[in-house]
């Protein structure tokens, strides 16, 4: 482990670049699940007005208000059923893996990519949390590239100190940054 | 403290340049269209030029640039001071820029463009030409860059200066021959008829020409029966012929294939011209670590492309240039974007004779043997996959034509597949990878093929990603990414490669990767 030179004084660091297949915490897929409740809410509550607004209206004839109100229950039930199922998927459909020159992520239910990122290559890396990852104490890493179509390459679901230590462990090796 | 310098005075004339052009057409166009009537309202709009002035001369007045030991510090702006420190180590391209008013009075427009943006990092218009030696001078460090001289091939200069060595020099026989092969004819043309349609010059060029049907008074501009009259001559003709309205229908035909065939040399002409005017006596050299072009026969523009900043090498040839022997090399490099100089900039070989393209690849790509590359084809069952596809489109469109067509639509459909047949065997014939310790390539193309290079200290990401049809076929595509690609760059992404191969591939690729420090 060379990490030991030039990390700052740290104790026992967890082993990032353990070279293993990780999943990632299964508290994302929650976080994920949370996103969509609000996505549903947000697409169906304005339907949902102008709805009530047509059911209001006494000159549709009653089938179609049922019809309407039929489609409008459907589709938001579906929509909620599937941003409901698909975090769970995608969980099950990624992982990643870091050694002592890549980090490589997996991920995508329908199109799967798999995605290497060599060390030498990262320029350089955030770890944000927006406020419901925040509530469930995970973070996103987030890789810059000089790439031109992965010039940014995002890791979700992390807890949030791993993604630090991993944050740690990307950081540019030597001082000399060519770049 | 170093010195501080300041842009050419004349700075303020080619800043207004932009405005003054906007004036130039209206008032070329009065100058057409004007006559007796005296100015126009046009006139009045002169004085809106004032702020431009104003803001000209301030810009010139507040700008200052010194030459720090590590680093280009540019100041500017008398209300928001702006003071921007540019590591020369991030200085992608030192690009200069002069056109026949540059060349007039011995100045050059500069363009310091580093990694970031799209926009150049800054923008010196205009420096005496001077400025520009010292700034390369300072940018690219102690490689010394003298002005390209006219130095045979391996023929050293002062033990000082690095070699000049001459990677390609056109000539105008290969100008015309990239003209002809490219054909940019068609833009120029429009162009053309439109400024001629838009001020009804034509009329009054070839007004005096004895036209049978000649009106002899000049109508107002833009009146709207002198807009019909436009179709006059040749192009009335090829209409009468096409509407049968006059003449015999084998004759007519004839006419109108005759026009068509003239309008079609035309073009090829035109594009033959403008190459020759934009491309006029390219030379492409390599002095000491950098590429640098030189070109134009008006507008001379020389560009610098310092060789560990090219990320990929493209070759790109059509069906002309295999039946001329010919080919097209060009290189992205990390850096500035947007514009034709940009775009021109990147061909470093706007045409090759086949035969010294190893050549050329060699002077940039150390190592690299072009025609020695051991392309590996990708899954056999590639065919079909794209055949079917392209079945299952045709099939899927056609019921939608069928209504309108009835049993053509069936002939229509078989041609349709046929020639998605000849297409994907040519294609997937054609479509390659190959890898060495060095470099990782890929060909693709049919009509049009093209092969790119990338050295792997130049590889960021590579990535494998599978649809479900992939993983069905146990297929993936293999993509590879540089800094630098541009929207129309060919990357280097390998479709229908077996899922092993894929897989394999991008751990080999990454290892390599890894192991390298990339340095823009």
């Amino acid at each position: 482990m060379d990490t030991a030179a030039t990390a700052p004084p740290s104790p026992p660091q967890p082993a990032v670049a353990d070279g293993l297949e990780h999943r990632l915490d299964p508290r994302i897929v929650r976080v994920h699940r949370m996103g969509g409740w609000i996505t549903t809410a947000v697409t169906a509550g304005p339907f949902g007005v102008v709805l009530i607004g047509a059911l209001l209206n006494p000159d549709p004839p009653v089938w179609l208000k049922a019809l309407l109100t039929a489609l409008w229950a459907g589709l938001s039930l579906l929509l909620g059923w599937w941003l409901h199922r698909y975090p769970a998927l995608a969980y099950d459909h990624a992982s990643y893996r870091i050694d002592e020159d890549v980090i490589e992520i997996r991920r995508g239910v329908v199109f799967r990519r798999v995605i290497s990122v060599p060390r030498t290559r990262v320029q350089h890396t955030d770890v944000s949390q927006g406020p419901i990852e925040r509530a469930y104490g995970l973070g996103t890493l987030v890789i810059y590239t000089a790439g031109t179509e992965y010039a940014r390459v995002s890791l979700s679901g992390l807890e949030h100190g791993r993604a630090l230590a991993i944050r740690d462990h990307l950081l540019p090796r030597g001082g000399a940054d060519a770049v | 403290m170093p010195s501080e310098r300041r842009l050419h005075p004349l700075s303020i004339l080619f800043a207004l340049g932009d405005q003054l052009r906007a004036f130039a057409l209206p008032a070329i166009a009065l100058f057409f269209t004007a006559g007796s009537k005296g100015w126009g309202w046009e006139v009045w709009t002169l004085p809106l030029l004032i702020p431009s002035l104003v803001a000209a001369v301030l810009r010139y007045v507040s700008f200052r640039y010194r030459y720090e030991p590590g680093e280009l510090v540019i100041r500017s702006g008398i209300l928001f001071r702006n003071e921007r420190h540019v590591p020369y180590a991030r200085i992608q391209n030192l690009d200069a820029v002069q056109n026949v008013l540059h060349r007039l009075f011995g100045v050059v427009e500069v363009r310091v463009e580093t990694g970031a943006g799209t926009e150049p990092e800054a923008r010196m218009r205009v420096l005496p030409l001077s400025a520009l030696q010292e700034m390369r001078a300072h940018v690219f460090g102690n490689r010394a860059v003298e002005p390209i001289v006219e130095a045979a091939p391996g023929e050293t200069q002062a033990s000082t200066a690095p070699a000049v060595r001459t990677l390609l020099h056109l000539t105008p026989r290969e100008l015309a021959i990239c003209g002809l092969i490219q054909n940019k004819g068609g833009v120029l043309l429009a162009a053309g008829l439109g400024l001629l349609w838009e001020w009804n010059v034509a009329d009054r060029m070839f007004g005096w020409l004895p036209i049978p049907d000649w009106r002899p008074e000049l109508p107002e501009r833009l009146d709207p029966d002198r807009l019909e009259a436009v179709g006059r001559g040749a192009l009335h003709d090829a209409i009468v012929a096409f509407t049968g309205a006059a003449g015999s229908l084998p004759l007519a035909i004839l006419a109108a294939a005759l026009f068509v065939l003239m309008l079609l040399a035309l073009v090829r002409l035109l594009s033959v011209v403008w190459t020759l005017v934009q491309l006029y006596d390219f030379r492409l050299t390599r002095t000491g670590e950098d590429l640098r072009t030189e070109y134009g026969l008006l507008t001379r523009v020389a560009a610098t492309v310092p060789l560990r900043r090219v990320q990929t090498l493209t070759i790109r040839e059509g069906v002309l240039h295999r039946l001329f022997g010919y080919t097209s090399v060009r290189v992205d490099s990390a850096g500035g974007d947007g514009g034709e100089t940009a775009a021109n900039r990147a061909w470093i070989a706007p045409i090759v004779r086949r035969a010294a393209l190893p050549a050329l690849v060699r002077g940039v790509l150390a190592g690299v043997d072009v025609d020695a590359l051991d392309w590996q084809p990708v899954h056999p069952r590639a065919f079909a996959r794209r055949l079917r596809r392209s079945v299952v489109l045709s099939a899927l469109v056609l019921p939608a034509v069928v209504g309108p067509l009835g049993w053509w639509a069936l002939a229509i459909f078989a041609a349709a597949v046929a020639w998605s047949a000849v297409h994907a065997r040519h294609w997937i014939a054609w479509l390659g990878w190959t890898g060495t310790d060095h470099i990782m390539a890929m060909r693709s193309g049919w009509l049009w093929r093209q092969i790119t290079i990338a050295p792997l200290t130049k590889l960021q990401v590579i990535s494998t990603h599978a649809t479900p049809f992939d993983r069905r076929a146990g297929m993936a595509t293999l993509r590879v990414d540089t800094a630098g690609a541009k929207d129309a760059t060919h990357r280097i992404v390998v479709p229908y490669l077996p899922a092993d191969t894929a897989a394999g591939l991008q751990a080999v690729l990454t290892r390599h990767a890894a192991a390298t420090e990339f340095a823009w």
